[in-house]
């Protein structure tokens, strides 16, 4: 019984952990693209090259972190993939000439000022990085 | 070479609207793989290597340049060297085109483009983006890679959303020419028989895919249909004592598929029909008729065991139905596979393969004992992207 106990405030605990994880990434847009709030499934085809744009939003061009936790973070709740299997399918898309890979960046700090310069730009970043000048978009 | 001038064509009226631009406003990026396979059967030679002594005669390097100009406008091309075998040992070009997307429900691509058909036939060369060595080749035959890859014309793209309730429709159509080389893999029989198609085989191809991405997130199903024209060409007989021609009528190739993706889980699933007539003449010996009827499918599942390791296990049965009873008229092959990423550029493969039957993947020349009827087979690969 003690070890059910245990399990269960470990698996408790994980999916806090979890849940904490996500609100922590945001996703900004460039202050010109038209939509405030965007599901789940429309930002997963932006990012994963399935669409180049939102639903009454105009074209849209996302950028990608390198590496790092709010990357990962952001695969996790978003994409559903690991970075290695995320890259995989962008690559199917370039060398099929279906798609240009999305630029990546080492910092937060550098898509926030990618987003913001750029029209119809897309990005994420940790929620506690400065975003003045980029809207934040809502996840429905 | 028109068919490089149709490539050039096509990046150079891309990059008109793009010429006041800068470089960095072109959005210009090179990106590349190369891999380098290792095979080895236990009984027959296959795909034309010596691989029952052990064979690394499995190279392949590729340079991909492409531009987005203007969010709504692409241009690229790729060049390939591939080595298996006897089979190529060349640089050809993969495809090279000019890519415009109106809309989400509208776009168009042409040039040399990839064949949208089937599930995986615009992938099948991306070694990097899947875990399997070797595809499904009732499907996907390695051998005849270059010329089922892509056609030189156009694509019509574009995705309608059903709404909520019944998710998307993806379309594409296609049509232009095919050019199968001279070196095919489809040839070689003919061409161990004596019989040469100087020029290839090459004619009219138009066709036809429809995904399906369902309500249920991950799960897609499709279909496409392939139609080629009737195709002819010169051929030659006797190191040129004989000369006739090589004629294929109109074909219908389909292909049903369904795909599921989801966290840690790949299943998919793909039938396809090849059915060809034919005649082939030689000026003073009798007419011979061509009658193949292939049918292909497989199934396979993959699961991620950890970040960097993935397994996968399929079944792939391929039968001619015009071929005599016996080990020739079919290939039922059994595979298990591994990858494992060590980075985001680097990987490897194993696979093994359990074959019955020598429908695919032999040469009688490589094999001048006869044929056993089951082999197995062991592919270890490295490769590299960028």
């Amino acid at each position: 019984m003690k070890h059910l106990l245990y399990a269960l405030l470990l698996v408790a605990s994980v999916s806090i952990f979890d849940v904490q994880a996500q609100a922590q990434v945001i996703v900004i847009a460039n202050s010109n693209v038209k939509a405030s709030a965007v599901s789940k499934n429309d930002l997963k085809d932006v990012f994963t090259g399935a669409a180049t744009a939102l639903p009454g939003g105009g074209n849209v061009v996302p950028i990608l972190l390198k590496a790092g936790t709010t990357h990962e973070e952001f695969l996790q709740a978003y994409i559903g993939k690991n970075d290695t299997a995320y890259r995989a399918g962008w690559r199917s898309l370039v060398f099929s000439g279906q798609a240009t890979m999305p630029k990546s960046v080492d910092a937060d700090a550098a898509v926030v000022a990618f987003v913001s310069n750029n029209n119809g730009a897309i990005g994420y970043i940790n929620k506690t990085t400065p975003h003045e000048g980029v809207k934040v978009l809502q996840i429905k | 070479m028109k068919r490089i001038l149709v490539g050039a064509m096509a990046l150079i009226l891309g990059a008109i609207p793009a010429s006041a631009q800068s470089l960095e406003d072109l959005n210009i990026q090179i990106h590349g793989y190369a891999t380098q396979g290792f095979l080895y059967t236990t009984q027959n030679n296959m795909l034309t290597t010596s691989s029952s002594n052990g064979s690394p005669a499995w190279t392949e390097a590729v340079i991909n340049v492409g531009a987005q100009p203007t969010p709504k406008l692409r241009v690229g091309v790729q060049g390939r060297y591939f080595l298996l075998g006897n089979y190529g040992n060349a640089i050809t070009l993969d495809w090279a085109a000019a890519d415009y997307k109106f809309n989400e429900k509208l776009g168009v691509r042409f040039g040399k483009v990839k064949t949208p058909s089937g599930l995986f036939n615009e992938t099948q060369d991306i070694d990097p983006s899947y875990m399997w060595s070797l595809l499904p080749q009732g499907i996907y035959p390695i051998s005849s890679r270059n010329s089922t890859l892509a056609h030189f014309g156009g694509v019509v793209y574009g995705t309608l959303k059903l709404g909520q309730s019944f998710g998307k429709l993806e379309y594409r159509g296609w049509g232009g020419e095919r050019v199968i080389g001279t070196d095919d893999g489809y040839f070689v029989n003919q061409k161990e028989a004596g019989l040469n198609l100087p020029n290839g085989l090459s004619g009219v191809t138009l066709g036809a895919a429809l995904h399906w991405r369902t309500p249920l997130a991950g799960l897609m199903i499709g279909a496409s249909d392939g139609k080629d024209e009737k195709w002819s060409s010169v051929l030659t007989a006797g190191n040129g004592t004989f000369t006739g021609g090589e004629t294929i009528n109109p074909l219908n190739q389909p292909n049903y598929f369904v795909h599921y993706e989801k966290n840690k889980v790949m299943l998919a699933g793909e039938y396809n029909r090849l059915p060809v007539s034919g005649v082939l003449t030689l000026t003073g010996l009798p007419t011979t008729p061509l009658h193949i009827d292939q049918r292909a499918w497989y199934g396979m599942a993959s699961y991620k065991v950890t970040e960097k390791f993935t397994a996968g296990v399929y079944d792939s049965q391929t039968v001619e139905h015009h071929a005599a009873l016996g080990a020739a008229r079919h290939s039922l092959d059994w595979a298990i596979s591994g990858r494992y990423d060590f980075n985001q550029f680097l990987y490897a493969k194993a696979e093994q393969h359990f074959i019955a039957g020598t429908y695919l993947s032999y040469d009688t020349a490589l094999n001048p004992g006869g044929l056993k009827p089951t082999t197995k087979l062991t592919i270890l690969k490295v490769g590299v992207s960028f």
